[in-house]
């Protein structure tokens, strides 16, 4: 009877949702259904690798990959009652002592791999593309413009694979409306909290370390490390998955394809663990729901089809609706939320747009990389000038990391701010300009340069700042602007999207 | 002892301790034949990737001298679920069945290994491999062609089994010497440690290959190897085997150690 009752709940579910997606006509494709092993190696370079130069990252990264498989193994084998308790406490105890070197996930989950083959395709090939992704950042072998260039092939590399994930944005609403969605969340949240934790660092890692100087890699992976370990890992209170353009919006500005595909495959981890956790579900139900699941997010599913920016779906059919924020080519669209408007627990509803100090326009396109961010208290935000990062992270609580653009594209400034706020950098010999004004023009008069001669030049070719005095870093970080006279709150459809939702469901 | 017994003894050999070669990524827990024992695994390496494997065997065969012998083998996965291999097998000082023990450059192999699929619920793994021996070893004579079936399952929750089995064709082998040799070959693999270590893996094999020579007996060939990540794209292993019984040349004991890396 109960049986008969949530099959019902979830055909209501379903109808209400608009889930049409399915086969295509005339059925998945081959490699959908494949009992191949079809193994594809990764792409060559001398940057492979680089991740073990820093290593209590690449523990943490090994940790999660063994997080990961022990989860699905006992899901599959029958032990999914001690998920919450046994399985939790040992995986805890794995992340606590990461092993030193990758694990194979297909060998530490063979009964998962077994029953859902091409899902670990999916699942590795990605993760691959993750691991390469941080190596190019962490390399110290490429300049910065060579990293640029080869994430922009390793993207082209990954997607020669018929199981590649879209690069486009989804609409993770869509997504996370399937009628058994919650579930894994619901029943066991601790390992799901464990699950958005291993995504978080996934997450948050690209900004701590793109176009980061190698120098400060391991101090700003100290902070974030500390942060993974004592909070991120226990969290139990995310109404969502975190995104990648909300812990790395640099990265996720200047890379979409592939923060979208990171985000696409953390949405296909909850698909499949809502799946594996709903226990109305036949085996065989199970494995047409993972095969769909794949289906939906795949690159193969949207071929041809682009990134919409603008306020209305080109298509009525949720699953092809590709908008992305205002602002934020890497992101799609979120429950309850608007084009324009963003919506995170710790801050509100934002435009991505804007400086989320002051709310004056952020730099874009080829201009981009002169937002500095300020990550702190799990998030990492754009703000358009020094001054903004340096207040934004004395108005937030905890340790905070800021990335000031210099004059140099290749010269990122890293500030770190500790518990009680106080500054300090690694590049004493910086200087600020911070002539305070109207912040309608803060990207002008609040600057860092790399030093006396950038900051004369930049005076010599702005006459409007011919009396500016330079700040030295001590001198700039005892400074505190006034509240933005531009700063305007925005405010939202309703006061929490997620308000609701299980009750929805 | 003729140097055609000698030729097919040495292709015997080539059977019995290289036994086709290495499969699957360089991982430890990847079964790669020779690597250290001779059972493998029914994965390929990937597509796009090469691999370099090396072995040392230090041979203690019945009534001969210690023996050196090295089996190296390049790998390249050519295509999905496909490699190529070429492997040459110098060796110098005592082997089984062989009175010489000048260096010998011993036979060269050009193989190729394709898997068929992977394991899943209902089907084990299925591979076959295929190998052209030329005979530029000291005292090889006629080209061979090695056979071999491979089937690998699941046989617990994290052992594997994998059955091997071969059949060696030399058509120009000499008389008093058979023309097609067959082997078998039974494997156990379990990573060691789950679930606090995961980088080694124990195999533990039993083997029995035919002689070369008429009238002789097949020998039994037990071993136990481990495997050990060193680095991200490289593994070291250890094996031990014994040719415990039969009619054939028999070594003692054989101690191997290699050393597997993929780029």
């Amino acid at each position: 009877m109960r049986a008969l009752l949530c099959l019902g709940l979830l055909l209501v579910g379903a109808a209400a949702t608009g889930v049409a997606a399915g086969p295509p006509a005339g059925g998945y494709p081959a490699w959908l259904e494949n009992d191949r092993a079809d193994k594809r190696f990764y792409r060559r370079g001398a940057y492979n690798f680089a991740v073990y130069g820093l290593k209590p990252l690449a523990r943490d990264l090994n940790g999660v990959a063994v997080g990961h498989a022990l989860a699905y193994e006992d899901l599959v084998t029958g032990k999914a009652a001690g998920l919450e308790t046994r399985t939790y406490a040992r995986i805890r105890a794995i992340l606590a002592n990461p092993p030193a070197l990758m694990p194979d996930e297909a060998a530490l989950s063979p009964t998962f791999g077994r029953r859902y083959g091409v899902l670990e395709q999916v699942f590795d090939w990605t993760h691959v593309l993750h691991a390469q992704t941080m190596d190019v950042l962490l390399s110290r072998k490429l300049s910065q413009a060579e990293k640029d260039r080869e994430m922009v092939r390793l993207w082209e590399f990954y997607q020669r694979a018929p199981y590649a994930v879209t690069g486009l944005p989804l609409s993770m609403a869509y997504l996370d409306a399937q009628p058994y969605s919650g579930a894994f969340r619901r029943k066991y949240p601790k390992v799901n909290g464990l699950f958005w934790g291993y995504h978080w660092l996934q997450g948050t890692m690209y900004d701590a370390f793109y176009r980061v100087p190698p120098a400060e890699h391991a101090a700003g992976y100290a902070l974030v490390g500390r942060r993974y370990h004592d909070v991120e890992l226990h969290r139990t209170d995310r109404p969502f998955m975190p995104m990648a353009a909300e812990t790395s919006p640099r990265f996720a500005q200047r890379f979409p394809e592939i923060a979208n595909a990171f985000d696409n495959l953390h949405m296909l981890h909850d698909l499949v663990n809502d799946i594996l956790a709903t226990e109305t579900f036949t085996e065989a139900r199970r494995q047409e729901e993972i095969r769909r699941a794949i289906w939906l997010v795949s690159a193969a599913a949207h071929r041809g089809e682009q990134p919409v920016d603008a306020a209305e779906p080109a298509s009525a059919d949720p699953w092809h609706d590709h908008r992305h924020f205002a602002g934020m080519p890497g992101m799609g669209m979120m429950t309850g939320m608007t084009r324009d408007l963003m919506w995170m627990p710790e801050m509100g509803w934002m435009h991505m747009g804007d400086c989320h100090h002051c709310t004056m326009p952020l730099w874009e396109g080829k201009d981009a990389w002169r937002n500095p961010t300020v990550s702190a208290e799990g998030w990492s935000m754009r703000v358009r000038c020094a001054l903004c990062a340096r207040d934004m992270a004395a108005e937030t609580k905890g340790s905070a990391i800021l990335r000031l653009p210099t004059e140099d594209p290749d010269q990122l400034l890293i500030v770190y701010s500790d518990e009680q706020g106080n500054l300090r950098s690694s590049s004493p010999g910086a200087l600020f300009l911070e002539e305070e004004a109207s912040h309608a023009g803060c990207e002008h008069w609040s600057r860092a340069f790399t030093g006396r001669p950038a900051f004369d030049a930049f005076v010599a070719a702005n006459p409007a700042f011919k009396t500016a005095r330079p700040l030295t870093f001590t001198e700039w970080a005892e400074r505190a602007g006034e509240k933005p006279d531009t700063y305007t709150k925005p405010v939202g459809p309703s006061a929490n999207p997620y308000a609701g939702a299980e009750g929805r469901r | 002892m003729t140097r055609a017994r000698k030729s097919a003894i040495t292709l015997g050999l080539a059977l019995a301790v290289a036994a086709a070669g290495p499969v699957g990524a360089v991982d430890h827990n990847n079964l790669d034949s020779g690597r250290p024992l001779k059972v493998e695994d029914a994965e390929s390496i990937a597509f796009g990737e090469q691999a370099l494997e090396v072995g040392l065997g230090l041979g203690l065969p019945r009534r001969r001298p210690l023996g050196l012998g090295l089996h190296a083998e390049y790998l390249n996965g050519l295509a999905l679920n496909t490699h190529l291999s070429v492997g040459f097998e110098p060796r110098v000082g005592g082997r089984a069945g062989e009175s010489d023990t000048r260096a010998d450059f011993g036979d060269v192999s050009l193989g190729v290994f394709h898997n068929f699929n992977r394991e899943t619920e209902k089907r084990p793994a299925l591979a076959a491999r295929a190998d052209v021996v030329f005979p530029t070893g000291r005292h090889a004579r006629g080209v061979g062609v090695r056979l071999r079936g491979i089937v690998s399952r699941h046989a617990d929750q994290y052992g594997r089994l994998h059955l091997n089995a071969d059949l060696f064709a030399n058509p120009g082998a000499a008389r008093g010497e058979r023309q097609f040799v067959p082997g078998l070959t039974l494997g156990y693999s379990r990573p060691l440690g789950y679930p606090r270590h995961f980088d080694s893996t124990v195999v533990v094999e039993a083997s029995v290959a035919g002689a070369s020579a008429r009238g002789a007996g097949p020998t039994a060939t037990l071993g136990i190897g481990y495997r050990r990540q060193v680095t991200p794209r490289s593994v070291l292993d250890v094996g031990l085997q014994s040719d415990v019984a039969g009619g054939g040349p028999r070594d003692r004991l054989r101690l191997i150690f290699g050393y597997s890396t993929a780029f």
